[in-house]
């Protein structure tokens, strides 16, 4: 059997990781080992995504590429490295169960940016807006209710538009970056 | 702090962070990597805290390295003399390492053990760029960064170990397997693919996604401070054992410091390991801050910066004799 990793030497040790209790099984040779040890881990990783690609039988329309940036899946497999943050959308499938065998979970836990100065603004108009939507339910104003409950709705919505990339909050740094000049 | 931890001698944790509209290093512009630096220029210009800036193309190479040996930057960095730069935080907390693998590496630092001193000082700078910047961020992915190795918290929290008989004894195999079992992995002094001179180890994270930075934390620190009592019963029993020995090789490594008149930096890690441990065990008089101090000042840059000029190999070994001598000549 040859090294999973350099696919040139004989494979002679056998290596079993457990991380979130998923087990993988890497059969490499010493050199590759050596490596492994020295906790070259993204070469590793680049191993274990090229161990999961199809077969060159398949097809090569596999190569998925990267709208935004023009990165090819086959670059990724090669380096470990992505191009751009919208990768993670172009690369889904390939990623998915990548980030299950190395980081043995796929849901991300913990800190997060901050809403923005327009997102904070958003939230704000919807809670007053449902608290008016229920003073005007128990007031019984119907009319006045709908009212609120579409502006409601239609605040919910544009939360939507807001996810796109490149937000205002970059433009604004930009625009007092060319004040300072 | 020092006291306490004998055996660690400092934390940190390092923050992986992208902007949104920028492409990853590997496929970034020059002009895109000028606008990734000047746009965290703009941000942190506006806060009270001051930051040193160094741009990797406009330093000298001596200072970069110099970098490198208080770990204040990494040696990928080192090498990405064009489009790099770094920010230090005036007191040395904090240091932002731009365009390295990731567009942001927001570094905290403490002594000893104590990770979330470090954590909160590299929150502090993460919170003021993300007032002003956007972050790539996913809901199911968390922060987007280059390396998927890193995806998620973006978190690195690193301790530094000074384990000598640990591997002495070649007991650092099974150490590595402690810290492997909960996901955590153990490298060289300046971390990937590096030696661990003077049995300098760094213990940190391997998985990114998936856990709170609270809980990253606290694994780390968890098996620090078993491997630390594993490193202290090891020297304790060396020391029962054989206390004639154990001294004497102690002794013979802080006679060659102080009347030595050259020394080449292999062996000063040889003889620094010996200094500390005979510190953290109260056989002398040098305190493990002295100690920590001349494993930064004997390195090359740092003796070469202090020279102020260029020196052959014979006059920098030389230099750190001097230096050494200078500096334990009190404690003897």
């Amino acid at each position: 059997m040859l090294c999973e990793e350099c696919n040139v030497r004989p494979a002679e040790v056998t290596i079993t990781t457990v991380i979130g209790g998923e087990k993988t099984v890497r059969h490499l040779c010493r050199d590759c080992m050596k490596k492994y040890q020295n906790g070259d881990i993204s070469s590793l990783m680049a191993a274990i995504l090229s161990s999961m690609t199809p077969r060159k039988t398949e097809n090569a329309e596999t190569d998925a590429v990267c709208p935004n940036c023009g990165m090819h899946i086959s670059q990724f497999r090669k380096s470990g490295v992505l191009g751009c943050a919208e990768c993670y959308q172009a690369f889904k499938e390939e990623l998915r169960p990548l980030f299950t065998r190395i980081q043995g979970r796929t849901q991300h836990a913990g800190r997060r940016p901050p809403a923005s100065p327009e997102e904070q603004e958003r939230i704000r108009k919807m809670e007053e807006l449902r608290k008016k939507l229920e003073d005007a339910v128990q007031a019984e104003e119907y009319e006045m209710a709908a009212r609120f409950r579409d502006e409601l709705k239609e605040l919910q919505q544009s939360k939507v538009q807001e996810a796109e990339p490149g937000s205002a909050a970059i433009k604004d740094v930009q625009k007092e970056e060319g004040k300072d000049a | 702090m020092h006291n306490e931890h004998p055996i660690i001698l400092s934390s940190r944790v390092r923050l992986a962070r992208n902007l949104q509209d920028i492409p990853f290093r590997t496929r970034m512009t020059p002009e895109q990597a000028d606008n990734c630096i000047e746009r965290v220029l703009a941000v942190l210009r506006d806060e009270t805290d001051i930051y040193h800036y160094y741009p990797m193309r406009g330093i000298k190479e001596n200072l970069r390295q110099k970098m490198v040996e208080s770990h204040q930057i990494s040696p990928d960095l080192f090498k990405n003399d064009d489009l790099g730069a770094a920010l230090v935080r005036n007191d040395e907390k904090v240091v932002l390492m731009v365009n390295e693998e990731d567009h942001l590496r927001i570094q905290g630092f403490g002594p000893g053990l104590d990770l979330p001193a470090a954590a909160q000082a590299a929150y502090e700078t993460e919170d003021a760029l993300q007032r002003k910047l956007n972050f790539a961020f996913d809901e199911q992915w968390g922060y987007l960064t280059a390396c998927p190795t890193n995806t998620g918290t973006g978190m690195r929290a690193s301790v530094m170990l000074h384990l000598p008989m640990l591997a002495l004894l070649k007991q650092m195999g099974k150490v590595t397997q402690l810290a492997a079992k909960v996901g955590l992995t153990i490298r060289g002094i300046y971390g990937e693919g590096s030696e661990a001179l003077g049995h300098v180890y760094q213990l940190s994270n391997q998985v990114t996604l998936g856990r709170t930075e609270n809980e990253i934390i606290e694994a780390v620190t968890a098996v620090a401070g078993q491997i630390e009592s594993m490193e202290k019963n090891c020297r304790e029993k060396a020391w029962e054992k054989d206390p004639l020995s154990f001294e004497d090789q102690l002794e013979r490594s802080m006679g060659l410091m102080c009347f030595a008149r050259k020394m080449a930096v292999k062996e000063f890690f040889v003889h620094w390991s010996n200094l500390r441990v005979a510190s953290a065990m109260g056989k002398t008089g040098v305190p493990l801050s002295v100690c920590d101090m001349l494993l930064k000042k004997a390195q090359r840059a740092h003796l070469l910066a202090e020279a102020g000029k260029e020196l052959s190999e014979k006059e920098i070994d030389a230099r750190r004799s001097d230096m050494l001598r200078s500096t334990l000549s009190i404690y003897h």
